[in-house]
């Protein structure tokens, strides 16, 4: 009941913040992203990283966010990895990928899964722990290697009490074939699909040969199986080997549908298949300002939705208005979009029915381009974003994604 | 404006203004010194009378005075909210000290509102983000409802008993109903957020905003006019919470800090804020719908400027020809005059 309480309430009543004053307005406890980065992605079964596991991926880019940061590795109090297809929720190889790394065993280490946003789930989960004073430094990365762990292992046979449900049963409904039932339910055509898909490749190969991707990525030394000579050797993966040059809406065209003959979802306007990990160092702004590290941007906040198993792609539609009422945002606020190409029909679909410009959207390409290692791609789109907002001069980005199973999330950063 | 009758409070900076629903010539006050931020309130009551207005009764307090409403059941009492978390009702036939005192708010309590139809309890709400219901003749609350955010404004029904409605520094509407069962939504039944367009997936069309002010239209079941910081004062129905705004006024020029549906028209309204203007209103519901609009504009009627500092409270004559207004503002000044006359202009 002070009277400066009084005060600075009539001052707000005066003043009227808008949602974008606030979100762009540096406070000491600020969550902050000091270093953000990926491992290049390749493809799986065939790229880089074919040979590599997922642990020895995720060694390498936490080793590269000491590296970039220059942060005491015993400072980091929890490390939370999202990964989808890995054993056992791979919580025993990231423990051990952490110690390799270079962290000391008092640094604590857990993976998370909620599918293909699982590496911004672990973003959030850290940032909120940090928040709420559990830990003062963590990390929230995602890894997936594909070639080693894809396939139809991922998951257990539903029980009769599952199957007997409708709703519950259709949660384990191919990815491909309901994305075609989407797109035949909301009238997304092949050829909007592929010329999406197309400009998806486009910008990845212009992005790649004018070197925007050159901060995003920490090359990796890895072993590699030729597979002609089937002699192993060293190679240093430093960029996306999925990138392809001289991909058109007509050559796009060409591809037979896979999974329904009369479809229009095939290899080439899907995300593809591939390896990687990437990491993300989070910390509170009077922390990294004591720390002296370098602020790349901060975390404002983070939506979770759900949509109806069969409906996952309309994910980002729900998710971004969502994390727009909480922020207080609007979407004419937000200089780019990262929402995860899992599908060009969704994707295209959702920015359509929100009404974002496709120049906001995924101006570097996106997981058609040059790939969605599951676990990895919400932590991925936090580096690919930042730096293309520093770069372009913009403040405010969202990252967003579909989630298999019915669910969507979004978040919003703030390049500084 | 030609007739405008003027009171002064000396050293008292006016927060809120009530006619008397029993009589027509009385009016309450509550006032604050030193702008509300320290010291204390006073709360006028005022006659009018042949000679201009005069002070029947004046009562004071320890702390600010921020919000008056009359007792429904007996014509010389009110309830007075206070800056230390307080409420206070004084019997104008008692002298100096308050008859009963309700202290159970931990912050600055903003808003009190009596029961217009049930007229047994009255309903408060406060910066520590909760709503109390209490009895006039219980010194403990009956039922407190969590909002969770600074509670500017309470405000009962005008047609049912057991609805009630707050608006929030949340940018939200919240409506109660007292007949639901208290479950872990504490009777909560509707939760509108004001700066959501309606849609399957509300939209935000502008930024969250401190909500100051709101009130129950007195002939449309389920309308209610908000307004706060952003400046706009929006109407909805609290019967689609997720329907987006009925219609949107927008002319203020800075935070709506009152407003007040007419007791007399179904479509007029006015408001008050820190600009220093009071503006009256029709809501456009009165025009035949346009089929390719689905929120209606409202239609600025007149504007009274007179008040030199920020209009902090407004409101409607019940009884004559309609059209009386009581405004005061923190320029010490209780001003009493006809919005008929506005609309003439």
């Amino acid at each position: 009941m002070g009277a400066l309480d009084r005060v600075s309430q009539l001052g707000n009543q005066l003043a009227g913040k808008s949602g974008k004053d606030t979100v762009l307005s540096k406070n000491e406890d600020d969550i902050v992203v000091t270093a953000c980065l990926r491992t290049p992605f390749t493809k799986g079964g065939k790229g880089g990283f074919k040979d590599t596991a997922a642990s020895d991926l995720m060694v390498g880019a936490l080793r590269g966010v000491i590296d970039r940061s220059k942060i005491d590795p015993s400072l980091v109090e929890d490390i939370c990895v999202g990964t989808v297809l890995a054993p056992g929720g791979g919580a025993t190889e990231m423990r051990a990928a952490s110690i390799v790394a270079g962290f000391p065993v008092s640094t604590a280490v857990r993976t998370l899964n909620r599918q293909c946003s699982s590496g911004l789930q672990a973003c959030v989960d850290v940032a909120n722990q940090i928040k709420t004073g559990m830990i003062e430094i963590g990390i929230g990365a995602g890894v997936e290697s594909m070639s080693s762990q894809y396939g139809p292992g991922a998951v257990t046979e539903f029980s009769d009490l599952l199957e007997a449900h409708p709703e519950a049963a259709n949660c384990k409904v191919p990815m491909g074939v309901l994305s075609e039932k989407m797109a035949k339910e909301r009238g997304i055509a092949r050829a909007d699909q592929d010329a999406f898909a197309a400009s998806s490749y486009q910008k990845a190969v212009k992005a790649q040969a004018t070197g925007l991707f050159k901060e995003e990525i920490h090359p990796l030394k890895v072993k590699y199986q030729d597979p002609k000579t089937e002699e192993t050797k060293e190679i240093v993966v430093d960029r996306d080997d999925g990138v392809r040059d001289g991909i058109t809406a007509q050559s796009l065209g060409k591809i037979r549908p896979a999974f329904a003959k009369d479809g229009s979802i095939h290899a080439g306007n899907a995300s593809q298949i591939s390896d990687g990990a990437a990491a993300v160092l989070l910390m509170k702004r009077s922390t990294a300002k004591k720390l002296g590290q370098t602020i790349i941007g901060k975390f404002v906040n983070a939506s979770v939705v759900g949509v109806p198993p069969l409906l996952m792609g309309v994910g980002p539609w729900k998710a971004i208005p969502k994390v727009f009422e909480i922020t207080g945002l609007s979407k004419d606020d937000v200089d780019i979009y990262e929402i995860n190409e899992a599908f060009a029909s969704q994707c295209l679909w959702c920015a359509g029915e929100l009404g974002i410009p496709q120049e906001k959207i995924n101006p570097k390409g996106g997981a058609i381009a040059f790939g969605h290692p599951l676990g990895c791609t919400g932590a991925r789109q936090v580096s690919t974003l930042l730096y293309e907002l520093k770069r372009t001069g913009g403040k405010i980005g969202v990252t967003s994604m579909c989630i298999g199973t019915g669910m969507g999330m979004a978040a919003v950063w703030v390049a500084e | 404006m030609a007739s405008m009758l003027e009171f002064r409070t000396p050293q008292f900076n006016p927060y809120a203004v009530k006619y008397s629903p029993y009589f027509d010539s009385r009016i309450a006050v509550a006032s604050s010194s030193n702008f509300g931020i320290v010291g204390n309130g006073r709360l006028f009551c005022l006659g009018l009378t042949p000679n201009g207005i005069q002070v029947e009764k004046s009562f004071d307090t320890n702390d600010a005075q921020y919000d008056v409403s009359w007792s429904e059941i007996n014509e010389n009492q009110l309830v007075v909210a206070c800056g230390d978390g307080s409420i206070k009702l004084f019997d104008i036939t008692v002298p100096d000290f308050p008859v009963m005192n309700f202290h159970e708010h931990k912050r600055e309590c903003f808003s009190v509102c009596w029961n217009p139809t049930a007229k047994d309890t009255f309903v408060s709400s406060s910066w520590d983000g909760t709503v109390k219901i209490w009895s006039p003749t219980r010194p403990d609350s009956l039922r407190t409802l969590p909002v969770g955010a600074c509670a500017y404004s309470v405000s009962f029904s005008p047609h049912n008993p057991a609805i009630l409605s707050v608006v929030a520094a949340d940018s939200h509407i919240r409506v109660f109903d007292l007949r639901t069962p208290s479950s872990a939504q504490y009777h909560l039944t509707a939760k509108i957020p004001v700066h959501m367009s309606g849609g399957v997936v509300p939209v935000a069309s502008a930024p969250p905003t401190e909500l100051l002010t709101h009130d129950w239209n007195k002939y449309r079941e389920g309308v209610i006019a908000a307004g706060g910081v952003d400046r706009v004062v929006r109407t909805f129905d609290i019967r689609n919470p997720a329907g987006g705004p009925l219609s949107v006024l927008q002319g203020h020029e800075f935070a709506v800090r009152r407003l007040a549906w007419s007791p007399h028209a179904s479509d007029i309204l006015i408001s008050a804020g820190y600009d220093m203007t009071c503006r009256v209103w029709t809501d456009g519901s009165t025009v035949p719908p346009d089929t390719a609009k689905t929120v209606h504009t409202g239609i600025e009627l007149g504007q009274m400027n007179r008040h030199t500092e920020f209009v902090t409270g407004v409101d409607w004559c019940l009884f004559g020809a309609g059209g009386w207004v009581a405004s005061v503002g923190w320029d010490e000044r209780v001003l009493l005059w006809d919005a008929h006359m506005l609309l003439q202009r």
